[in-house]
């Protein structure tokens, strides 16, 4: 009785908040909103005129979450015009607050967004070599998954599929599976071996090169492959020594094999097999050994009379680099490379057939006295993994049946077991997430849950037997996962995946940086027609760059920092050549690691980190709204909203600019003065002006030329001199103005520079930042959008984790805890 | 919901399976005479059957729009003089005159035609970044459709595809579908069936004439065979799957079933095919040796393959998207500077329209197209040529204005022996405004689609044909 009696007394309750405060609200709207977001204007598409003012209907409230949050930020209404004193927001906030949790607490309907999604190209990948127990190189053929920015492209509405699609996939499973299991006389072994001698009476140290190469028959031109395997693993060795100038101590080698690479063009296609730091002088020699898959690398077609033959090459190359790549410097200063002899050997096996072929196709009594039981037992084993679940008898024998239809047109098992398990490969069960099949009960679900998550891959042994044995929603045994899982090298897959889009920073690879102004940031060829054009198939900083964001994240994690040294951190994640870039001494070698900065540096964090500072550059200049844009919607999580059709273009830098100085800012002003482009900039532009010390190479810059001085680069203006330092004073006598990197952030202070801006956002931003980072995290593991629904199990999470300071692997562990990760609605 | 309505008129297309002539080839090519057969003696016997001067239709699209300086809508400003750059060829409508921009097309005067005005409705909203996606569909994006819908090729595919060993060609600089937004295709079969576009010229190449890879056509038919009863045990288990799902779910693993389905249908039509000769093209007939960093190379490599596709008449329907507005990831971003040397991306032209170099990017990709619209004219076929039984559409789906999503710049090209005439400029402007759409009416027509309605069509644009 009694407790009937409270629930009356709270629905009263309840209503009557409701129903005192709506008109309460609708004059609130008519006061500040209806305006510029009424019948007469509806500024930013929204109109709230004839919103729908009873939350318990259930409609519109995206809407509504996106009105609370706008108040609740003090976005809105914008500072210019009238503003509501504090209670009246408050108030105004708590009624949507109210409303909308009561609503997702009484939601009998579900969100609609299917869950249902296939594997995207990167899950494909990893699960095919995690399941087969090798590497192979899939993806290329399949249609590049869709690239959206500042999005996540493993959603369902993302992945499509159509049968061109469905062909691709079965040429990929046949090519797996033909490697994967074997035929049963051992393959012939190929070998080759070159060695390289000096002249006679020549220094022994003649046999080698440098980064631009060696004379004609130096070991820089490689060593092709007289006969090579089809399939298998092979291993190279190579016996290489340095000769390093003073002061170096070590010279990274990198070894590629493909195409030969001693042409000139671009058409070539070689692959990375690996790469070493040699330390050792001539004196000390070192054999390295390297080892990969033979049919993941391109092998060079030749068209002699008629008839294709093919090639295959692998070239050594000397990647170091201190910054100086383009520089004319003596060649003795550079170091260089000796190797005296490689040796190919493939395919390498330790048992014949291999242990990739008898996991699938074990050793069994069976096999001769009862082949369908055999062929059964083989599928249910492979099936298990491949559907990530128990299957059931008649799912098996539906396969079973498969096999029985294609062993008539082969004359072994294996031929007829690599056709039948190919088939596996484009089953649903195998390439979508089943997540939501009956069939899968909640702890295998949860074990594919967590290993798409943080492997981007299916679960391993240990995450099956946790869920046959129904512990994986045990919130100790996620913890010890969730831990166990980042220390596996699977968890890199995760953060470079992760990273790059939640960042959006892959199209830095595409900014067309200028030559001229910025000589010495791409590696570029000198002789020949193609002079001018960048080397290909040589790293160079821009793709350490990725290397330094994604290797900054995945330091963090293992840390278990605060997430907030996203904005401010006190290491910075570099090799010798980034370094280099980013004027910070001391470092030497290739492998990237954690370096301590100084404030003088002017690094620390995302922020400043080439990636997305020449994403969101012109390659020529900063790109101030841009990296507004970026910083608002990776960092702060606000999603800023496309340029609306017809809105006149910023004339803004590139291009045009490149032999003309222009103030961004003053373009940035005469593009506010059209009111229909000031609306969305005043809230836009500030942001990004703060950048503006840092140059489109991501450079530390404050010094820039003078309004209308002409910056056609170091190569017009004094042709004799190319190397870094004379570069370095001619910039210092073109830069002499400081550049203007002030303005005051919108419902902010005035900040002036990088460093203002960042003590800004980490204590005035902080719970945004922290949010927002949540945010991206569950909806990269779950695979589709949040709603309002997920909102207040957000906010839980949120609130578990401020205590500490937001740390990031107590951040992953409280998302997996979490019901929505495991897909309760 | 949009439909197609089409007479069926079907044909009696059931394929002879005498392989007398595939004897006759297998001599041929036991006595060691590489075959590079023309047209008609290849396909003799297909053509007397179904038709005797194929049909066609090509779709390509270029990307950023155009320069259009005295006109930024898309429309001519009549007021001002007409710039040497402008895209548009000539100011006044009525008989062309060939200003620099369009200066490629000149010895093709009577090949072309130039049309003013035209868009689709339906992709006003998307904003000039996105608009592309409907060019060859004319989707209403508008709110109702998100996953736009068959394109004005897959129509025509649809009902004469099967006249060729391919229904259809799906090209693209970037390959793929994109996605909503960012598509780097022009076809779509339907609701949410975007084709994956092919970008490699060997890839191209291979899946055109060497469908077979080095086997026997016994062992071809024996494959087609076993692949259709296993894919029809894989239907069945999915769809056992498929019962166990929510309604959202269920859709999306629709797809699924259905490319199983069009995959179980096309091996049907596979297997007739493998009684038929493939076509014989010469390895060298075309430089596969191209890449993105020399983009002349690669795009007219492209189109030398759409020529042999076309004259060996592996199919009769192909589109080709020639960059997008979306590729930040892909090198198509910098094809302006490795062409022409422009210090920016290629998208940038568009946005700040430099006098140097809007005018000569669009005139750099004109020659290209002209290249290919020439080849077609050069190569006889019956007692015409190529092009006179192909209708070619080149355009954009946003004029000079960048974030503009009306007036497209668009060109006809070719098929006079499927009622198109040319020569002039058409202006679809004020009272005359029509839907794009309209022209896809006339050109499915064209093709022998009996076609009433295509998207938001309201009929058919008879000034071409007239």
């Amino acid at each position: 009785m009694n407790r009937l009696y409270y629930t009356f007394i709270i629905l009263i309750l309840v209503g009557n908040v409701y129903s005192q405060s709506v008109s309460d609200v609708k004059n609130f709207f008519k006061s500040y909103c209806i305006n510029c977001h009424g019948p007469d204007k509806s500024k930013g598409s929204i109109t709230l005129h004839s919103m729908n003012f009873d939350l318990a209907k259930g409609s519109e409230l995206d809407k509504w979450e996106a009105i609370l949050e706008a108040l609740k930020s003090g976005e809105m209404p914008p500072e210019d015009e009238k503003q509501p004193n504090d209670k009246e927001r408050k108030s105004i906030a708590v009624w949507i607050d109210e409303g909308l949790r009561a609503y997702i607490k009484n939601a009998s309907e579900k969100p609609s967004e299917p869950t249902t999604r296939r594997l995207t190209n990167f899950e494909y990948q990893n699960t095919v070599r995690d399941l087969l127990g090798f590497e192979i190189e899939l993806i290329s053929n399949l249609p590049e998954d869709p690239v959206k920015p500042y999005k996540f492209n493993n959603q369902a509405r993302y992945m499509l599929m159509g049968m061109e699609q469905l062909d691709r996939y079965k040429e990929n499973a046949r090519k797996a599976m033909a490697s994967a299991i074997v035929d049963p006389v051992k393959p012939k072994i190929h070998k080759t071996r070159k060695e390289w001698k000096p002249h006679p009476g020549a220094n022994p140290t003649e046999v080698q090169f440098d980064e631009i190469g060696g004379r004609r028959g130096s070991p820089g031109g490689g060593m092709g492959l007289k006969s090579w395997p089809q399939t298998g693993e092979f291993v190279i060795r190579v016996k290489a020594a340095g000769i390093f100038p003073r002061g170096i101590k070590e010279i990274p080698l990198r070894l590629v094999m493909g195409y030969n690479l001693g042409k000139n063009q671009s058409t070539l296609q070689v692959e990375h097999v690996g790469t070493v730091a040699i330390k050792g002088n001539a004196d000390n020699p070192e054999v390295f050994e390297f080892r990969g898959r033979i049919e993941n690398f391109p092998a060079e077609p030749r068209v002699n009379k008629d008839k294709t033959t093919y090639s295959m090459t692998m070239t050594p190359q000397n990647i170091y680099d201190d910054g100086r790549l383009n520089d004319n410097i003596n060649k003795m200063r550079r170091p260089r490379i000796i190797i005296n002899w490689m040796e190919f050997e493939g395919p390498v096996y330790e048992t014949w057939p291999p242990k990739h072929h008898k996991d699938i196709l074990f050793d069994s009594p069976l096999r001769q006295s009862h082949p369908q039981e055999y062929v059964k037992a083989v599928l249910k084993k492979f099936m298990t993994r491949a559907f990530r679940r128990p299957v059931q008898e008649e799912e098996v024998s539906r396969y079973v049946a498969i096999y029985n239809q294609v062993k008539v047109d082969f004359s072994t098992l294996e031929e007829a077991m690599r056709e039948t398990l190919a088939m596996v490969l484009i089953s649903p069960d195998f390439m979508y997430h089943t997540v939501q099949s009956e069939k899968t009960n909640r702890h295998y679900e949860m074990a594919s849950r967590l290993s798409y998550f943080l492997w981007g891959s299916m679960p391993d042994e240990t995450l099956f037997s946790l869920a046959s044995q129904g512990k994986l929603t045990d919130s100790k045994v996620i913890e010890a996962q969730v831990l166990r899982m980042l220390k596996d090298e699977r968890a890199e897959d995760f953060v470079r995946n992760f990273t790059l889009q939640w960042l959006s920073i892959e199209k830095m690879k595409q900014v067309a940086i200028n030559k001229d102004l910025f000589p010495r940031f791409l590696y570029t060829i000198k002789r020949g027609e193609r002079t001018g054009l960048e080397v290909p198939y040589i790293p160079t900083v821009r793709d350490y760059m990725m290397d330094e964001t994604v290797g900054f994240i995945g330091e963090l994690i293992k840390r278990n920092a605060s997430v907030l040294n996203i904005i401010d951190s006190d290491f910075a994640f570099l090799n010798q050549r980034l370094a280099a870039h980013y004027g910070v001494e001391g470092v030497e070698g290739h492998e990237l690691r954690p370096v301590p900065v100084k404030p003088e540096h002017n690094l620390g964090g995302l922020l400043t980190q080439g990636t997305v500072l020449i994403g969101n550059s012109t390659g020529t200049a900063p790109h101030p709204i841009y990296r507004a844009v970026w910083l608002r919607d990776a960092i702060l999580g606000d999603h800023v909203k496309d340029p609306p059709a017809e809105v006149p273009a910023l004339s803004d830098t590139a291009g045009e600019s490149a032999e003309k100085a222009l103030s961004i800012k003053d373009l940035l002003v005469k593009h506010r003065q059209v009111e229909s482009c000031n609306d969305c900039h005043v809230r836009l532009d500030p942001w990004g002006v703060p950048f503006e010390h840092y140059n489109a190479i991501g450079q530390y810059q404050p010094m820039v030329p003078k309004t209308g001085v002409n910056i056609r680069g170091l190569k017009n203006s004094n042709e004799e001199s190319e190397s870094l330092e004379d570069y370095k004073k001619y910039l210092k006598s073109v830069n002499t103005v400081e550049v203007d990197a002030t303005a005051r952030v919108p419902h902010g202070p005035k900040v002036t520079g990088m460093k203002d801006l960042k003590k800004h956002l980490l204590k005035d931003r902080k719970d945004d930042i922290a949010k927002n980072m949540i945010k991206n995290l569950m909806t990269y593991g779950i695979g589709r959008e949040l709603t309002y629904h997920d909102r207040y199990r957000i906010e839980e999470i949120f609130n578990q984790l401020r205590e500490n300071n937001f740390k990031f692997q107590d951040m992953i562990i409280a998302i997996c805890k979490s019901k929505t990760f495991q897909g309760e609605q | 919901m949009r439909s197609v309505k089409v007479k069926l008129s079907r044909e009696n297309n059931k394929m002879k399976r005498k392989s007398w002539h595939l004897t006759r080839r297998e001599m041929l090519r036991a006595s060691g005479i590489a075959l590079s057969l023309p047209y008609l003696e290849a396909m003799a016997i297909d053509t007397k059957k179904s038709s005797k001067n194929p049909k066609r239709m090509v779709v390509t699209y270029f990307s950023y729009g155009a320069y259009m300086p005295h006109g930024a809508s898309g429309i001519q400003d009549m007021k001002k003089p007409h710039h040497e750059w402008s895209w548009w060829p000539c100011k006044e409508e009525g008989e062309l005159t060939f200003n620099k921009n369009q200066a490629p097309f000149k010895p093709l005067k009577n090949e072309v035609t130039y049309l003013q005005g035209l868009d689709h409705a339906g992709g006003w909203v998307m904003g000039g970044h996105s608009s592309g996606d409907v060019f060859a569909t004319g989707a209403d994006m508008m709110g109702s459709e998100t996953s736009n819908n068959i394109s004005v090729d897959q129509a025509a595919a649809k009902v004469m595809g099967h006249h060729t060993r391919y229904a259809s060609l799906t090209l693209g600089t970037e390959g793929g579908t994109g996605s909503y937004g960012s598509s780097k295709t022009l076809s779509h079969y339907g609701p949410g069936r975007p084709i994956p576009a092919l970008s490699k010229p060997q890839v191209i190449f291979n899946r055109l004439f060497k469908p077979y890879a080095g086997k026997s056509i016994e062992q071809v038919r024996m494959e087609l065979k076993r692949e259709k009863s296993v894919l029809d045990l894989i239907l069945q288990q999915s769809k056992s799957l498929n019962n166990r799902l929510g309604k959202a779910d269920k859709e999306k693993m629709d797809e699924y079933l259905e490319s199983i389905r069009s995959a179980e249908k096309r091996i049907d039509r596979v297997t007739d095919w493998t009684y038929k000769p493939v076509a014989k093209v010469k390895d060298n007939a075309v430089n596969l040796d191209v890449n993105y960093k020399n983009p002349q190379e690669y795009i007219r490599c492209m189109y030398d393959l759409m020529f042999l596709a076309l004259q060996t008449d592996s199919t009769r329907f192909i589109t080709f998207q020639t960059e997008s507005e979306n590729s930040q990831t892909h090198e198509a971003w910098n094809f302006a500077t490795y062409a022409l040397g422009y210090k920016g991306a290629t998208h940038d032209i568009a946005h700040k329209r430099p006098a140097d170099y809007s005018g000569q990017w669009d005139q750099w990709r004109n020659a290209n197209h002209a290249y290919f619209v020439q080849r077609l004219k050069d190569t006889r076929e019956g007692d015409s040529n190529l092009l006179d039984n192909t209708i070619i559409l080149w355009g954009c789906g946003h004029p000079h204005a960048s974030h503009s999503t009306r007036n497209y710049p668009l060109q006809l090209a070719g098929g006079k022996n499927l009622g198109f005439k040319h020569g002039r400029l058409h202006k679809f402007i004020g009272g005359k405004k029509v839907p794009m759409a309209n022209m896809f009416v006339t050109m499915l027509n064209g093709v022998g689609v009996p076609t009433r309605k295509f998207a938001d069509s309201t009929g058919e644009m008879t000034e071409l044909t007239s």
